[in-house]
């Protein structure tokens, strides 16, 4: 795939790249004057030669990935409520060797600071969020890779919301039904507790635990990074939240994050994935959007002009 | 679940790193360029990593120096062990600022021997999570495994692959019985002209991307970035 490419119909406009794609190289590309987002599967690859067991193997494969794809595609609709906010793909076929996968172009824009959010805007960023997740839960299904570099940020005017954008379920599997271990996507900072301990091989995590409650845990971090600007503390010993909270230490989340929130993130960050709650419950949170307000650390005594600093466990040196 | 008495400690991830580098006459316009990136490449690696908030547990880099068994088997390959970083950047340091375009003959040169080599390379085994990338710096097609100038030379190592089937069986795929990488941690990276087998190669072989080069021009930033950000958001 190269610029100035054309794959069925498709007319490739911008240098690919396999920037932030992981198994994938993706560029731009437009038909009919419309504009697109094409990517080309690294793995697996029709077989052109070899033995007989050699193709046979790797067209087995092959069949495994379409029917996945195709099943993700055939689940997923866009005209679902809330659909509009997950990024489906419109195409998706091999030329050559190579797997293609067709999808609408998004004009993202940069994450926008906390604080220059109101907490009613941050609802809404955090809301379009979870209802596009709650759609890929409402077929019992898990992202497994959940995180910032796989949310885009949409602003359609000036003025307007931000709203949120669920890209890349190219990873996605059944719940409780998980690649094998040294083939499961994930992130190392966003992973969930089971998923650190199903990839380390832990003879007693099961795979069923590897539930959608996996990417609850992720959007606990996401949603704390999203209204703080930070991820919740987890110590210097640990590499991740996930390592921390699966040693028995608590995250510890912004104090300055109203208590239903606190308490929001507290439960989607607990170790075990029953006790995290569903989509529903944080969506039921967040239609408030107070809960979203980051309180300043500086408290204002009322009727004077003189700001007084409190000292919280976060500002101490 | 078990109790947290039961925690295994942080997750450990393992890079591994095989730069295959042409040090023929020909690279002379780009071959600073592409050392500099070698020797730069830890720190920079490391940097973006730290941006992320992600820890490589255990980072080995290896170089493989390639020229051309059929023109002079004595220095058809240098190489290095794999060696530790950062307790072992010194050596590494030390071998590439040495490298010094020489030689090559014809324009095929012997790239498919060294990617031969880098593929059965002692990669890392353990930990608990593993990154293996192979990286390609060429501006030349290469010879046919064995040819018959190549494997005539005292040098040539004889435990290479008959032939390109075999090396991509070595190389392989999903639930294959004979590759010697481990699929989900595989990256091959090629940096070489549109030719023989560079081609060939990035269209057949799975986890495989090509940035095509021409004579005279080199490894360009950007380039390197990408493989630094195909690691780093890959783990």
């Amino acid at each position: 795939m190269r610029s100035g490419d054309v794959i069925r119909g498709y007319r490739i406009v911008s240098e690919p790249t396999n920037s932030g794609g992981g198994r994938c190289v993706w560029a731009f590309a437009e038909r009919d004057r419309r504009r697109y987002f094409i990517k080309r599967f690294l793995d697996p690859k029709r077989p052109k030669s070899g033995s007989a067991a050699s193709v046979r193997l790797r067209l087995q494969a092959c069949e495994e990935f379409e029917r996945r794809h195709q099943a993700i595609m055939a689940r997923l609709r866009p005209d679902a409520v809330g659909g509009g906010n997950l990024v489906l793909a419109f195409d998706f076929f091999h030329d050559g060797a190579s797997y293609y996968k067709v999808t609408e172009r998004i004009d993202a824009v940069r994450t926008p600071q906390p604080r220059s959010l109101t907490p009613g805007e941050k609802a809404v960023l955090l809301r379009t969020l979870a209802f596009s997740l709650g759609l890929l839960h409402s077929i019992d299904m898990v992202h497994g890779d959940l995180k910032p570099g796989n949310v885009l940020i949409v602003k359609k005017r000036q003025g307007a919301f931000y709203t949120a954008k669920l890209i890349d379920f190219d990873d996605a599997y059944m719940s409780g039904r998980p690649p094998a271990s040294e083939d499961i996507a994930g992130d190392l900072v966003y992973g969930a507790p089971e998923w650190r301990r199903y990839v380390q091989g832990d003879e007693e995590m099961r795979p069923e635990w590897l539930t959608t409650r996996a990417d609850i845990f992720a959007l606990g971090l996401l949603a704390h990074h999203y209204l703080t600007g930070t991820l919740p503390g987890f110590g210097d010993r640990f590499g991740s939240p996930a390592d921390a909270v699966n040693a028995g230490v608590a995250l510890r989340v912004d104090d300055r994050l109203d208590e239903p929130m606190k308490r929001l993130l507290g439960a989607m960050t607990a170790r075990s994935p029953g006790a995290r709650p569903g989509i529903a419950t944080f969506l039921q949170t967040l239609k408030n959007p107070a809960v979203c307000e980051l309180r300043s650390r500086y408290a204002t005594s009322p009727g004077s002009r003189v700001r007084i600093s409190v000292r919280t466990k976060e500002n101490q040196p | 679940m078990t109790s947290v008495d039961e925690y295994r400690g942080n997750l450990r991830y393992a890079v591994d790193i095989v730069l295959c580098i042409d040090v023929t006459e020909s690279m002379a316009p780009v071959l600073e360029t592409v050392k500099k990136s070698a020797l730069t490449f830890h720190e920079r690696l490391s940097m973006v990593m730290r941006q992320k908030g992600k820890e490589i547990s255990r980072l080995r880099l290896k170089v493989i120096a390639f020229r051309d068994f059929g023109d002079f088997a004595e220095d058809a390959i240098e190489e290095t062990d794999f060696l530790v970083f950062p307790d072992q950047a010194d050596e590494f340091d030390g071998f590439v600022r040495r490298l010094r375009p020489s030689g090559g003959g014809d324009e095929p040169e012997s790239g498919l021997e060294a990617l031969a080599l880098a593929i059965d390379a002692p990669w890392e085994r353990g930990l608990d999570r593993r990154r293996h990338v192979i990286v390609m710096f060429t501006d030349a097609s290469a010879h046919p495994l064995r040819s018959p100038q190549a494997v005539s030379a005292h040098t040539y190592p004889q435990h290479l692959p008959q032939d390109m089937d075999g090396l991509f069986e070595q190389w392989g795929y999903a639930k294959s019985q004979t590759a010697v990488m481990e699929n989900s941690a595989k990256r091959l990276v090629i940096f070489a002209p549109d030719a023989f087998p560079w081609t060939d190669i990035t269209e057949e072989w799975n986890m495989t991307l090509h940035f095509p080069s021409t004579a005279g021009h080199g490894l360009e930033e950007l380039e390197l970035d990408e493989i630094i950000d195909t690691i780093a958001n890959s783990l």
